[in-house]
């Protein structure tokens, strides 16, 4: 399992780096990008730390350094981020408010006094830990869904929109028929039937979510197949591989990267419902939340659980929405078309 | 035009077998009947409270092909699982619920009511109510009025849906006792009381998001030649945006709304869970917890169907509105 | 925008507070003074068939409309059996081929209530009196198989009483139409069951082939109510009817009014019940005349009510409440008469064991009482490496993880220490259980589970045959979120050991599913007794019941002969020095083999509020509502108290709102100008 891990997060540095200086490479893409980084300097920054700790969230050994007092642990795959916080080690007895030196109930002095951040839950694990493991969850659930769903979306609706007639007809079926049940009970239905576990979340959210990306893509295509340059191309007899690979996907790109960004606030938060629901991912802001939901009710009240997913989980969405925002008008094809 | 009602309604038609279709798959093929039937009736019932469960439930004919019948004879593919799905869901005949036997239909009839009560005003208030606001920062567009509501709202809209209730319920219900914590009556007076916090916490939820989007639409209706025509002819600016504005941004407005219809009736999921409104949205997450296949099939079929007659009917009143499109 | 969002919130909230009167009361005000008790359920009743209600949700309604024989004594403790629509508790009469009969004298003027479904056999009549057959005609249906009642093998021992079901069966095979006709014609035709015999109106017989004191105890179970067959033929659920499931009849104190399980559940104080019309003084229709002092101290019981007839309360309303806070936070307010603790406002109200001054203050009343309930970590026994064939080497894994488990930790934790650590299955306030009983595999002692562990071979929980750390499945039929801490808590327990725990938590369905492969190792369960009696823990553990057997409850599938010929001769036997011993024995064997980790003995803090009279809580799943009482003039006054809405938010948010957006628009015009 942490040898995939690790393979997916090798693969996935060498094509991010890839794609950075193939874009860095195109006058316009390297424009688009110092445009976003001036207008939203915080918010990328915020994504590149989340993306940083889930990245090292995700590299992951056995052995060496630490647990050796704990059998289970010593002889199981630990990340970075385990690595760091020694989850084995570094808990109470129950709760614990945030940078307490006693426990919470009873008053007695903690292992670890004055150095849980964000206290401890009622296992007395550390919250920061625990909000910290959920970035990769949350990350997997919005990128690894949007990574399965884009290929297919792109393959049936760019080949819909540019071959139309019968495989049109079928695309356009298809999606009418999934865009036709209510995306969340359709979801639900789907995770139930197929059972809960992180793999079967992604699928099901990639099968309610494709349709959206699909029909964006084959009306952009359809109206890209019309345009001149792409007739130009024809009638030089470039073959319409080529011609999908050159002019239509360059030209629905930077749909595709808004589409993908507010799709994946989206997918993180319909999580949630999910965890609410007992379907939901392990280890996930989600399922924190649901657990800590009556911890407010308690005397004194326990705030800082819940405050510790819903502020990961803030955060996350909120970065992503604003670079959303701003790639939307940097990246608008109005503008875009006046640049060309 | 008829030729085009015809055409439309055809592909409705289409859409709805595919839906079922895809219903089947889901819940007849991945689901062993055997296990509903355990659950329901018990894992020590002898076997024949098994079968005739199963008999009852409509779950022992096989599934494609009923090989008890001779090629020839109809009854080979009619009394098979696939077609009866069919047959009941086209002819609303729901049967009863997997979970506790009692009548699918008379528990949506009981359900319609307190949910339509929730997701009406819901409706109509967050409608009214964005379009207010966003008319309201439309009008300040460009100024820091504009600028401090468009980051308010991506604000709200990066809060997830679950903290709304659970702050809401905790802050207005609790600390404040403006309103019961949760409920529901059937009396309209008593029932304003219990409904005013999923109110309040619903459309404060959607608000960030629906504002967002009028905002725009707004925007780019004024940026048009005719407004500036208005504004030419010296109409106030109040005016221009009321008789100009609003009129001619409403048909973007609504064509965004008629997706949000069959939520009006499948029942707002979470907001009744945690408010205790004995709507269809309970009644959803009921059969989730209690592994009622037949109901929450219903639930999605029938959130289906509604979304398909809302497609249809604005794509008619199109087709009424501009000729062109009759004849594509 | 801040302001203008929150602006218009809050003039959406003043409109609302205004149209709702600004308060939070969710009931009409005209109940105000009303002798009704509100009251809340969080489960849905699946069916209120006595015949087959087997749940705590179902009782509160079968147990009110449906009246039995017999009944448990409200304030005695031991449980104590008294008579209700029978004239006296039978004594055992015994035959000479080993069988045993009881016999039922039936009070006089016992009626069902109003019902449309009378007009099946009354004409114009509504109503109809109770006879020794409506008793026979309930049997017969615990007995039908179409019924499918969880207890009918309870009643194995009554004569004749399986091959009834056998006749029954081959009847409606050999023609289907019989299928159709009503059930009492069915039972009619398949000629009854021996061994009850109803003799004459008021006379009912029961033969039992061997001796079973504990079949006495179901008479005192809404299983064995006097049904009309009226209601079982008219509420078919056809034309518009309603099933009987659904629909009731009884002879009870009370009566279902309103009926929807998603909302509430409406009773309604029957006219017609037995009890107000009586001449004489019927045990089951009267407050009990002896109370302890103790009782009337603790303010659980109030003496003025003795032997006052019954029953006290006009209308009793069970309110759904799916979420545990809400529903405790409007028992705070008052709303509910009588709620019970959620463990997230343990705190708030009760301190060192007993209510905290601020609701003592209030008049609070606290009742604890220990459920005759066993939760525990079954090992299946068929597995090869924690099961029997691992020999001894099993049994030190399976003691050493007993070891480890710290049930008052868990108490704690997760429960607020509501709850005894379990030392047996036995609960407190049984026969056979001894207070003073330690299992020394109960004693959590993680020096002593290592050593156990070494001998059994896995010396720091290192598997020799792979040299990684054991790894062993748990399995759990819940997939919440809440759920998964407590099981974490198990399996950071057992890591201590080395072993390699993993939770597999699934849906019911499939966790059932998995029962039935065999495909588990470790797993966790509960068991609530449906009388008090030794015998209906241990035969949890007896092979015959064993789930790979027979599909039986022995999920563990423990199988020792030993046990089982125990468990055999202590079954039918009195409540003796001898049976105590054969306990001894029982549990002895249990210590060392140990199938279950015990756990806890839940215990329930039952809160009333000051208004609510006799709310001393039975303990076993009976509702006592009949003995209840309300004072509705001191819960209007201390509901109004209670529930003073803080308004200044309001106000400093309508200010703040004004001294935000006037500025913005004097900017505007400014501008614009």
């Amino acid at each position: 399992m942490s040898s995939l891990s690790n393979a997916v997060v090798v693969c996935l540095l060498i094509g991010a780096a890839w794609l950075l200086r193939h874009l860095w490479h195109d006058r316009y893409w390297r424009e688009s990008g110092l445009q976003l980084w001036r207008r939203r300097p915080l918010a990328l920054i915020t994504l590149a730390v989340f993306l940083g700790i889930g990245l090292m969230d995700s590299i992951g050994w056995v052995g060496g350094g630490g647990g050796e007092d704990d059998e289970v642990a010593a002889l199981r795959s630990r990340t970075l981020i385990d690595r760091l916080f020694q989850p084995e080690r570094f808990t109470e007895a129950s709760y614990s408010a945030p940078l307490a030196a006693v426990s919470f109930y009873g008053g007695q002095p903690l292992k670890y006094p004055g150095s849980h951040l964000l206290g401890t839950d009622i296992l007395g694990r550390d919250v920061v830990y625990r909000a910290l493991k959920g970035i990769r969850v949350a990350l997997l659930i919005g990128g690894f869904t949007s990574l399965i769903v884009i290929p297919i979306a792109l393959l049936f609706g760019v080949s819909a929109g540019y071959f139309g007639k019968r495989i049109d007809d079928a695309v356009f079926f298809v999606m009418t028929v999934l865009a036709s049940v209510p995306s969340l009970l359709l979801l639900i239905a789907l995770v139930m039937v197929m059972g809960r576990g992180t793999v079967q979340v992604c699928i099901a959210l990639g099968i309610t979510g494709w349709v959206h990306f699909c029909r964006i893509a084959r009306g952009e295509t359809l109206k890209l197949r019309e345009a001149e340059f792409v007739d130009a191309a024809r009638a030089l007899g470039v073959s319409d591989r080529r011609i999908i690979w050159r002019h239509i996907l360059p030209n629905i790109a930077h749909l595709i990267i808004i589409t993908f960004a507010l799709s994946f606030t989206g997918l993180v938060l319909a999580e949630t419902i999910l965890s609410y629901l007992g379907i939901g991912v392990d280890g996930s802001w989600g399922q924190m939340i649901d657990q800590a939901r009556n911890e407010l009710s308690r005397t004194p009240i326990v705030w800082w659980n819940l405050t510790g997913a819903s502020v990961g989980l803030f955060a996350l969405v909120l970065a992503v929405n604003m670079i959303a925002d701003a790639l939307r008008d940097i990246i608008d094809p109005r503008t875009r078309r006046e640049g060309q | 035009m008829a030729a085009y009602l015809i055409r439309r309604l055809g592909y409705g038609l289409m859409t709805v077998l595919g839906v079922l279709l895809l219903l089947f798959v889901l819940f007849f093929t991945v689901t062993d009947p055997d296990d509903i039937a355990r659950k329901a009736v018990g894992e020590r019932a002898r076997p024949e409270v098994y079968a005739q469960w199963k008999k009852n439930h409509g779950y022992d004919r096989p599934l494609l092909v009923n090989r008890a019948y001779a090629a020839s004879d109809r009854r080979r593919y009619t009394d098979t699982l696939l077609f009866d799905h069919y047959r009941r869901m086209l002819s609303f005949d729901f049967g009863n619920s997997d979970a506790d036997d009692s009548s699918i239909s008379r528990r949506l009839k009981e359900g319609m009511g307190p949910s339509l009560s929730l997701t009406v005003p819901l409706f109509v208030f967050g409608l009214v109510l964005g379009v207010l606001l966003a008319l309201f920062v439309a009008f300040f567009r460009e100024t820091y009025i504009d600028r401090a509501a468009l980051v308010v709202c991506m604000l709200t809209m990066s809060i997830a849906g679950l903290l709304y209730i659970i702050s809401g319920q905790y802050l207005i219900g609790m600390l404040l006792k403006w309103f019961p914590i949760s409920g529901f009556a059937f009396e309209p007076w008593l029932a304003a009381r219990f409904l005013a916090l999923p109110l309040l916490v619903g459309i404060v939820s959607g608000m960030g998001a629906d504002v967002r989007l009028y905002r725009t639409i707004f925007v780019e209706e004024i940026n048009r030649d005719y407004v500036r025509t208005a504004r030419a002819k010296g109409c106030g600016e109040a005016r221009v945006m009321l008789a100009h504005v609003l009129r001619n941004a409403l048909i973007p407005i609504l064509t965004n709304i008629v997706i949000t219809i069959p939520f009006l009736f499948t029942g707002a999921l979470l907001l009744e869970s945690f408010f205790g409104i004995p709507g269809l949205g309970s009644l959803t997450v009921e059969a989730i917890h209690g592994n009622d296949f037949s109901t929450l099939r219903t639930m999605v079929y029938l959130g289906a169907l509604l979304f398909i007659a809302g497609q249809i009917l604005t794509d008619i009143s199109y087709a009424l509105a501009d000729p062109r499109v009759r004849l594509s | 925008m801040s302001g203008a969002v929150g602006r218009r919130g809050i003039m959406i909230g003043l409109v609302v507070l205004a149209l709702a009167g600004c308060s939070n009361d969710p009931y009409p005000s005209a109940d105000g003074n009303k002798k009704i008790l509100y009251t809340s359920f969080s489960e849905a009743p699946k069916t209120l068939d006595p015949a087959v209600a087997y749940t705590t949700a179902s009782h509160l309604i079968t147990g009110n409309v449906y009246d039995t024989l017999l009944e448990y004594h409200f304030l005695k403790r031991p449980y104590q059996l008294i008579a209700a629509l029978a004239e006296r508790v039978p004594a055992p009469e015994p035959h000479a081929d080993g069988g045993v009969s009881y016999r039922f004298q039936i009070r006089d003027g016992i009626a069902f209530q109003d019902d449309p479904c009378f007009a099946l056999s009354q004409g114009a009549g509504r109503s109809r009196k109770v006879v020794a057959a409506d008793f026979a005609f309930e049997l017969a249906r615990l007995a039908d198989p179409a019924v499918n009642s969880p207890l009918a093998g309870s009643f194995a021992p009554v004569l004749g009483f399986s091959q009834f079901a056998e006749r029954l069966t081959a009847l409606r095979q050999a023609d289907a139409a019989v299928a159709n006709l009503p059930a009492n014609v069915q039972y009619a035709r398949a000629g009854g069951i021996a061994g009850v015999i109803a003799h004459g109106e008021r006379e009912l017989e029961i033969v039992l082939s061997e001796a079973k004191p504990q079949l006495l105890y179901f008479f005192a179970m809404p299983f064995t109510t006097p049904v009309p067959w009226e209601a079982v033929a008219y509420y078919d659920g056809r034309d518009g009817r309603e099933h009987f499931a659904d629909h009731p009849v009884g002879t009870g104190p009370y009566r279902l009014a309103s009926y929807d399980k998603q909302y509430r559940m409406v009773l309604e104080r029957n006219d017609a019940w037995y009890g107000r019309h009586a001449l004489d003084a019927a045990p089951g229709s009267q407050f009990p005349g002896e109370i302890d002092a103790e009782d009337i101290a603790s303010r659980a019981i109030d003496a003025g009510y003795a032997g006052r007839r019954l029953p006290f309360l006009e209308r009793i309303m069970f309110v759904r409440e799916r979420e545990d806070i809400p529903r405790f936070n409007k028992f705070l307010q008052g709303y509910y008469d009588e709620g019970h603790i959620v463990k997230e406002s343990f705190d708030a109200v009760v301190q060192n064991d007993s209510l905290s001054p601020q609701m003592a203050a209030r008049g609070m009343r606290l009742d604890k009482t220990v459920e005759p309930s066993i939760f525990y970590i079954g090992f299946n026994m068929d597995d090869p490496v924690v099961g029997a064939a691992a020999g001894e080497r099993g049994r030190k894994l399976r003691q050493a993880m007993s070891l480890v488990i710290d049930s008052k930790a868990y108490l704690e934790l997760f429960l607020n220490a509501r709850g005894v650590p379990a030392q047996s299955p036995l609960p407190p306030g049984l026969f056979g259980y001894d207070r003073d009983y330690r299992n020394p595999y109960r004693q959590p002692d993680l020096a002593r589970a290592q050593k156990l562990m070494a001998e059994a071979g896995y010396r720091n929980g290192i598997d020799p045959a792979n040299g990684a750390p054991l790894k062993l499945s748990f399995d759990t039929p819940n997939t919440t979120a809440q759920a998964l801490l407590q099981y974490q808590f198990y399996v950071a327990a057992w890591r201590q050991l080395g072993l390699d725990v993993e939770i597999n938590a699934s849906t019911y369905n499939q966790f059932q599913a998995k029962v039935r492969r065999g495909a588990y190792q470790l797993f966790t369960w509960g068991w609530i007794a449906d009388f008090p009696d030794p015998e209906n823990f241990f035969f949890l553990l007896e092979c015959s019941n064993a789930q790979s057997k027979s599909g039986g409850p022995n999920t563990a599938n423990f199988c020792q002969p030993q046990f089982d010929r125990l468990y055999q001769e202590m079954k039918s036997l009195p409540n003796d020095a001898h049976r105590a011993d054969l306990i001894r024995r029982m549990l002895a064997l249990l210590e060392a083999e140990r199938p279950w980790i015990e756990l806890f003995h839940n215990e329930e803090y039952a809160l009333s509020h000051a208004w609510v009279v006799n709310a001393k809580p039975m303990g076993l799943s009976y509702p006592t509502y009949k003995y209840m009482d309300v004072k509705p003039e001191l819960r209007a006054q201390l509901q109004a108290e209670w529930n003073v809405p803080l308004r200044w938010p309001l106000y400093l948010a309508l200010i703040l709102m004004v001294a935000v957006t006037l500025p913005a628009v004097r900017t505007f015009y400014r501008e614009r100008q």
